[in-house]
């Protein structure tokens, strides 16, 4: 399953993945910076243990991993109270490239999504991963992950009726 | 899903932002540097816990050391027991409830080198214990305690094979 990469592969695989690396990293930083910290020191990890670039999971997984380590150290805190308190923040809302007004509206409904579903939306729309991958990278069960999703894709729906 | 196929397309639509270049320079040279072996700072810490589990272990091990020659090979001490038990005794019903040792510092003094080459060689070893006896009158519920600080050597036989 794992196959090894040669070194000049990286940075066109980092070219193709760094910006959903980013975005999903962004739920986990309070800032673009830390996100880019983030995603350097998964990157660099799961690319030196020389992983399978196909197992998209473990590479999010990785990221979430280092994201969570840091949160730990800088807060001296649990995990599970560093994303409590991540999900009370409520300032870390994805990062899109610009484009058009209803663009500019759909990006700022999911900065207003639970973190939570958020996430999963991330995850499945930008980076494509199935509900079961997403299940393996965010420590929950598929359905779990899968009813976030609807939940997060009724809520953006709704949002953005007015509007069409 | 399929009521979501239309905003599933148009989030598809809306790309994230792309990475700076600086964070490909960052990975770049973050491969290109020598991987950090985590050794430098688990070994030593490892080693620290060997040499503390070697320490406690071989405190442990004098101890038993001590309570053995205490009460199986040296009579002097279970004379003591009974000698100062006698004390108490002058009052009829205190009975020896207990003896408590506790090392507190075990040293290796080195090897003891027979005179004239003549003997055994053996091994010095120095211990400060502290010993606390007990009395307990059965019928009245009265105790009486005695502690007091022993130094102790040993010499145990060293075998070359």
């Amino acid at each position: 399953m794992e196959s090894i990469v040669s070194h000049e592969d990286w940075k066109n695989c980092f070219a193709e993945l760094a910006p959903a690396l980013l975005l999903f990293a962004r739920r986990w930083t309070h800032s673009r910076a830390d996100a880019e910290d983030v995603v350097q020191e998964a990157f660099v990890r799961f690319w030196r243990r020389q992983h399978s670039l196909e197992n998209r999971g473990l590479l999010y997984a990785t990221v979430r991993s280092a994201a969570l380590d840091r949160l730990r150290g800088e807060q001296r805190r649990s995990r599970r109270e560093a994303v409590a308190s991540l999900d009370n923040a409520g300032h870390c809302e994805p990062v899109f490239a610009p484009g058009d007004e209803g663009q500019h509206l759909l990006a700022a409904a999911i900065g207003r999504l639970p973190n939570e579903q958020r996430e999963v939306v991330v995850l499945k729309i930008w980076n494509e991963l199935t509900f079961a991958e997403i299940a393996v990278v965010l420590e929950i069960s598929p359905n779990t992950a899968a009813s976030r999703y609807r939940y997060a894709l009724t809520a953006l729906k709704k949002v953005l009726q007015p509007h069409e | 899903m399929n009521d979501f196929s239309e905003l599933e397309a148009e989030l598809k639509r809306l790309r994230p932002a792309p990475a700076s270049a600086e964070l490909a320079r960052r990975i770049e040279r973050a491969l290109e540097a020598p991987e950090e072996v985590p050794t430098a700072g688990i070994l030593p810490r490892r080693r620290n816990a060997a040499w503390w589990s070697l320490g406690l272990g071989l405190t442990g091990l004098a101890a038993l050391l001590v309570i053995g020659l205490t009460f199986f090979d040296q009579p002097p001490p279970s004379q003591g027991v009974a000698a100062v038990g006698q004390k108490p005794g002058a009052t009829p019903g205190f009975q020896a409830a207990g003896l408590t040792q506790v090392v507190y510092s075990g040293r290796d003094e080195g090897l003891v080198f027979p005179p004239n080459d003549t003997g055994t060689l053996r091994r010095r070893l120095h211990y400060e214990t502290r010993e606390t006896m007990r009395w307990r009158n059965a019928q009245t519920g009265a105790s009486v305690r005695v502690s007091y600080p022993v130094e102790q050597v040993v010499l145990t036989p060293v075998s070359f094979q």
